[in-house]
């Protein structure tokens, strides 16, 4: 019985001395490269980070992690007697066939490249594609990955982004805010501009230079248009956005301002006579009808 | 100013305390081992103020700090962002002329743990609007004031919430320096007390031409009966005594951001 299990479950029976060291030097060559790498890819990410930006910490961290991790491979296929020269033959020829049946992933990988030499956007930046709008959270090898406001994940491919227009919102460090206001035809167009520029210069987020302007649009259907251009840093855009607004409809109110809607007016045949009205007067009405049926 | 604000001072002994500097009123109370304080503007005020509590759209901000402490430090600082100084009426400095002039400019109120310096707060003395000193693609944010660019300061009336601070400007290029506004760095200023009055240490502006930086150098010189001892708050930044950097030009083509 002792030597059926002595045969059964001694490993050396199966693998040989030389086999079992050979698999504890690659298990050790992966635990102590792994975790390195880990930290390494960390490191790199962390330096960059900090002395440039987040986007070159990420594109670090990639680099110092994969080349590592090939490094580590080629070193395992080494110790395990792999020569990699068949390997990289038969890689050629599997590659043609590859390459065939994956052309949109090379297109991808190569507009990556491209979009990391051009520097359209960082991570971090607020950029719009197409309709889509949201911050890049990373530009990979195959997509740029973004989060949109409403905290959707979208991932675009970098084909599509080279071959797209692409908005980048952050880029510049201040941003204008474009607002049209429109006032009835009989408005002092004078004391509006002057409003409108107390409304600026009273607003928090507004910036005093570049000068806040107020350009006469048009002639409207039923108002005097004016384009309201006011600057902010790019971080207070969207709170002057949205407070200037408010400011100028209160201060309007305030002053008497008239904001128009569309006025359409109405006609009986010729423009120049008025739609005849006649008023009735239905107390009266109902006197007259009282004193007929009293009467009768 | 209704009592002095200035250096240490202790909640405790009185329980609620109020200051009102320039145009901000400040309220302050110490309980359950926590620092309240609240501040008001006078342009947020709607009736006169009142001195035992703040508006009701002013909010109490709390402070939960390890060493319970009820004594305050407050002391004047510089803004924390350079000013763009545009002078009131423009000066022409002639090409190969040294002038001094001096701006006054609003102060920003501390308020620190006394016992460790921690800072609670900054708050200014008066409200500036911000304003962008450089081109659409890069330049730096700073607060915009207004100055009557005085040659002399002796008859003018003084003012608690204001640091008094001398400019040499010398034009040093071929041709005229219109003075109409500057970028001026005050976080690289010293802030001093004399006679009641704060100053700041000169600046000196070497204009080289229009396409060129101008050099800006903290001389450190001080105005005349000041002397090192009468330091209230040393500078924001610490760092070189002088910088070449754009301090007169603003925007090449201003009509593009109508566009």
């Amino acid at each position: 019985m002792n030597n059926f299990q002595d045969s059964v479950f001694n490993i050396y029976h199966y693998i040989s001395e030389e086999s079992l060291q050979l698999i504890f030097k690659v298990a050790l060559i992966i635990v102590i490269t792994l975790p390195f790498l880990y930290i390494l890819r960390g490191w790199a990410k962390r330096f960059f980070t900090k002395k440039y930006a987040p986007h070159y910490g990420m594109l670090a961290g990639k680099l110092v992690f994969y080349s590592g991790l090939i490094i580590m491979l080629v070193t395992v296929m080494g110790e395990l007697g792999i020569s990699l020269a068949p390997l990289l033959g038969a890689a050629g020829i599997v590659g043609i066939a590859i390459g065939f049946a994956s052309q949109t992933s090379v297109s991808n990988i190569i507009s990556g490249l491209f979009l990391i030499a051009e520097q359209p956007f960082k991570v971090d930046d607020i950029i719009t594609i197409n309709n889509t709008t949201g911050i890049v959270m990373s530009i990979d090898i195959l997509s740029v990955k973004l989060r949109t406001f409403d905290n959707q994940f979208v991932r675009i491919p970098n084909e599509m982004i080279i071959k797209t227009e692409v908005t980048n919102v952050t880029r510049f460090p201040i941003r204008r805010f474009n607002g049209v206001v429109s006032v009835a035809y009989k408005e002092n167009i004078g004391r509006v501009r002057e409003l409108l520029m107390e409304v600026a210069e009273k607003n928090k987020f507004s910036l005093s230079e570049p000068e806040p302007l107020i350009i006469f649009d048009a002639f409207g259907q039923s108002s005097i248009d004016l384009r309201f251009l006011v600057w902010a840093p790019r971080e207070d855009f969207i709170q002057l956005k949205n407070s200037i607004q408010e400011e100028v409809k209160a201060k309007f109110d305030e002053e008497g301002i008239e904001i128009p809607f569309p006025h359409v007016s109405l006609y009986a045949g010729s423009a120049s006579e008025a739609l005849p009205i006649k008023m009735v007067n239905k107390s009266d009405e109902l006197a007259d009808n009282e004193n007929k049926e009293s009467s009768n | 100013m209704n009592e002095n604000i200035w250096g240490n001072i202790s909640l405790i002994d009185q329980g609620k305390r109020y200051f009102s500097i320039g145009d901000l009123h400040l309220w302050l109370a110490y309980q359950n081992d926590e620092i309240w304080i609240s501040y008001a503007y006078e342009s947020d005020l709607e009736g006169p103020v009142d001195r035992d509590h703040p508006p009701k759209n002013a909010e109490w901000s709390r402070w939960a700090h390890k060493i319970s402490s009820s004594e305050l430090n407050i002391r004047p600082v510089f803004p924390d962002l350079p000013l763009v100084v545009h002078s009131e009426y423009t000066l022409k400095i002639s090409p190969k002329t040294q002038i001094q002039i001096y701006t006054r400019i609003p102060i920003w109120v501390r308020i620190s743990i006394a016992d460790n310096d921690y800072q609670l707060i900054e708050l200014p003395t008066a409200k500036l609007s911000r304003t962008w000193f450089g081109t659409p693609t890069e330049g730096e944010l700073c607060y915009h004031a207004v100055t009557k660019a005085r040659r002399d300061l002796s008859d003018v009336e003084q003012k608690p919430y204001l640091v008094s601070c001398p400019i040499t400007i010398s034009n040093r290029s071929e041709g005229e320096l219109n003075f109409e506004h500057f970028c001026f760095r005050v976080e690289r200023l010293s802030m001093y007390g004399y006679n009641n009055a704060f100053w700041a240490d000169e600046t000196q502006i070497i204009f080289q031409g229009e396409d060129l930086n101008s050099d800006v150098i903290m001389t450190g010189k001080l105005y005349d009966g000041i002397t090192k001892d009468q330091l209230l708050s040393p500078p924001r930044k610490n760092i070189q005594k002088s910088l070449a950097t754009r301090t007169f030009k603003i925007f090449e083509d201003a009509l593009t951001f109508g566009r």
